[in-house]
């Protein structure tokens, strides 16, 4: 058995789906768990998740991080992309149809706190995304998470999905990458990290490279994720790349070598999920259409 | 275990008065107490702070810290069988800037320390502003420590959570969202990095404490606590925590643009202390500011612990012998938190970032 099939295997064997071995379900992990299931045409077994996932959803719409929690609601994103990769498989429901509609209302309610300009913050703090709590500021990830949704939903040319690629576009660093949202503060820009670039290069894929800061992120995922060792930066930097028709030759083997890593110290449904979403390449259903056509 | 941040030098006369009943007591009758020197005191806790200097991650921590928890009041016959939580800052690792984080030297030497006073030693940390904890422990080097040594790891980020009533109320956070281990520890261990810090002057171990709120509930970074305000925030997430002591590495510490991007400043500096208002104090002494004017101190100021540097004793090294004033941005915020008289360079910022005060309190909400 290769590595990829253990870690289907392993996820499909999973009746819950948690941040760590032994937590309980939440959102996050079990939206993803169901995405890396139907991407690897395990309907059935991703039936369960996405059903949890039905379970969870308020009444007006959201879905907390889990079932005690219902609140802050950005693993939403997450669960609209669950259902929407459904539709096209033996899962069909109109169940999906309505959940959907009923948190795409809800993402579209929110966003992010106006923070006022000024001179010591490099970034436009002025553009509207979403934030990670309701009440605070516009950040990198969950905007990323949220453009996805919208993407996913034929949502791409609302006017908040805009907004969201404007924002997403000026936090990219001017020497190329982001991290959780901010650009340069008192003067000095700061550190990109793996994993907001990673998916913030997922979500603008298909758009315009008008700075040329998107091919700078390209480059700095490339530069950096021969040596990342961590499975979610490995497989969200993986994953942008995928996006932007990047993806490395050496995917897999870095792939096979995260999941050694991760199995021999009790592997989550979190991490087994991303690993076999990054394994998907450029047919993982996190992917927004646009690029599907373009590589297809 | 007889950890003590209650006053510890008080006499028996001073002991008569309730501590809690003076600093809440009516504002007229306080007002009225306090014009008197002996009751003044009274009204002031007292603490003492360990301080060792010519330290190096490669010597013998593991008893300078024995010795320093020791000569800092702790009774290690208390520890056996306790949950003794320790709490690095790992904020956001790069191996380009050891200088951020807590080195894992510090981590283990602590570590082995409660261990050989049986105490139950867990790691715990939640990242403030990277998701990816694994890549935090990779790049700091904590991950390899961590296994050398078969310690267990907590990730605060994504723990089960418990709600806890804010003890403070300097904001209007009504109470916080801990993670469950951080609730049953019995004594939580605060190992901050000696660092300046662009919005509040410098951090130390109060500040650090922020690290144990979980960002899947709070963001990343931890933005709700910015919009409640950074000082009154920190104040009332170490009002509502169990027990915390700090151990601060300051070997190497960080100056200029901190808490992330500054410069390396090599101090060769643990400072140890059973109270962590008086540490934070001490620290900021060493790194040339005034703590009074510290505004997440001045919250804390006899209701956490004393600033008073007549009401932190000190033990090992004085902190004059081993102040060194540490460079800081020159922007007026931060300059006018600096001891009277102290005399250092000023950190250079480009043009652009000439920011004035007034651009100080939106700014801060987007963190860092």
């Amino acid at each position: 058995m290769n590595w990829l099939d253990d870690v289907v295997t392993r996820l499909a064997a999973a009746d819950s789906w948690g941040y760590h071995g032994e937590s309980p379900s939440a959102t996050e992990p079990t939206a993803l768990s169901a995405l890396a299931l139907l991407a690897h045409r395990r309907d059935q077994a991703a039936a369960r998740p996405i059903a949890w996932l039905l379970s969870q959803q308020a009444a007006d719409g959201s879905l907390g991080i889990d079932a005690a929690q219902s609140t802050p609601g950005w693993p939403t994103s997450l669960a609209v992309l669950a259902w929407q990769a459904a539709h096209g498989t033996s899962l069909a429901s109109s169940k999906y149809s309505t959940a959907i509609q009923r948190a795409v209302t809800w993402i579209l309610q929110i966003q992010g706190s106006h923070v006022e300009q000024t001179d010591v913050m490099g970034h436009d703090s002025t553009i509207r995304g979403w934030p990670w709590v309701e009440g605070t500021h516009s950040w990198v990830e969950p905007t990323a998470m949220h453009l996805l949704a919208l993407k996913h939903t034929g949502h791409s040319d609302h006017i908040r999905a805009r907004d969201a690629v404007r924002l997403l576009q000026n936090r990219l660093l001017e020497s190329g990458g982001c991290n959780y949202g901010n650009t340069v503060v008192f003067g000095q820009q700061l550190r990109p990290h793996v994993q907001p670039t990673g998916l913030a290069l997922l979500a603008l894929a298909g758009e315009d490279d008008v700075t040329g800061h998107v091919q700078k992120s390209v480059d700095y995922l490339e530069r950096e994720l021969p040596r990342q060792a961590a499975t979610e930066s490995l497989c969200y930097g993986l994953l942008g790349l995928a996006a932007q028709r990047a993806l490395p030759a050496a995917a897999d083997a870095w792939l096979g070598a995260a999941s050694r890593r991760i199995l021999s110290r009790g592997p989550s449904s979190y991490k087994l999920a991303l690993l076999a979403l990054a394994a998907s390449g450029a047919a993982c259903p996190l992917i927004p259409a646009t690029q599907a056509r373009a590589t297809s | 275990m007889t950890i003590d941040t209650a006053p510890q030098s008080l006499t028996r006369k001073e002991r008569q008065f309730d501590r809690r009943s003076l600093l809440i007591g009516t504002g007229a009758a306080l007002a009225g107490l306090v014009s008197f020197p002996y009751l003044r005191r009274a009204l002031q806790m007292k603490a003492a702070v360990f301080v060792a200097s010519n330290q190096r991650y490669d010597g013998p921590l593991e008893q300078t810290i024995r010795e320093g928890l020791i000569a800092s009041g702790l009774e290690p016959t208390g520890l056996h069988g306790k949950k003794v939580l320790l709490k690095p800052n790992l904020v956001e690792p790069s191996r380009l800037a050891p200088q951020m984080t807590t080195h894992p030297a510090v981590i283990l030497a602590a570590a082995e320390v409660f261990r050989g006073w049986g105490a139950h030693v867990v790691v715990g940390e939640g990242p403030g502003h990277v998701r990816d904890t694994e890549m935090a422990l990779i790049e700091s080097g904590v991950d390899e420590a961590l296994d050398t040594a078969r310690l267990e790891f907590a990730d605060l980020n994504y723990s089960q959570l418990g709600w806890v009533k804010n003890s403070g109320r300097a904001s209007n956070l009504k109470g916080f969202y801990f993670p469950r281990q951080v609730i049953e520890a019995d004594l939580i261990v605060s190992m901050p990095k000696m660092k300046t810090h662009h919005w509040v002057g410098y951090t130390a171990a109060l500040k650090n404490l922020y690290g144990v709120i979980p960002g899947i509930k709070y963001g990343w970074p931890k933005n709700v606590l910015h919009y409640a305000g950074i000082p009154e925030s920190v104040y009332d997430i170490n009002a509502s925590l169990p027990k915390t002591i700090a151990i601060v590495d300051g070997i190497l510490a960080m100056e200029g643009d901190g808490p992330i991007m500054g410069s390396a400043k090599p101090m060769g500096l643990l400072v140890i202390g059973g109270n962590s208002t008086a540490v934070d104090a001490t620290v900021g002494r060493i790194m040339g500011f005034d703590p009074a004017r510290i505004s997440y101190l001045k919250l804390a100021a006899n209701r956490l612990g004393p600033v008073d540097e007549h009401c932190v004793e000190q033990r090992g090294e004085t902190w004059q012998s081993v102040a060194h004033p540490f460079t800081i941005i020159d922007s007026p915020h931060l300059q006018e938190l600096r001891a009277p008289g102290v005399l250092i360079s000023s950190w250079g910022l480009p043009k652009r970032a000439g920011c004035q005060l007034a651009c100080r309190a939106p700014a801060a909400q987007v963190g860092v």
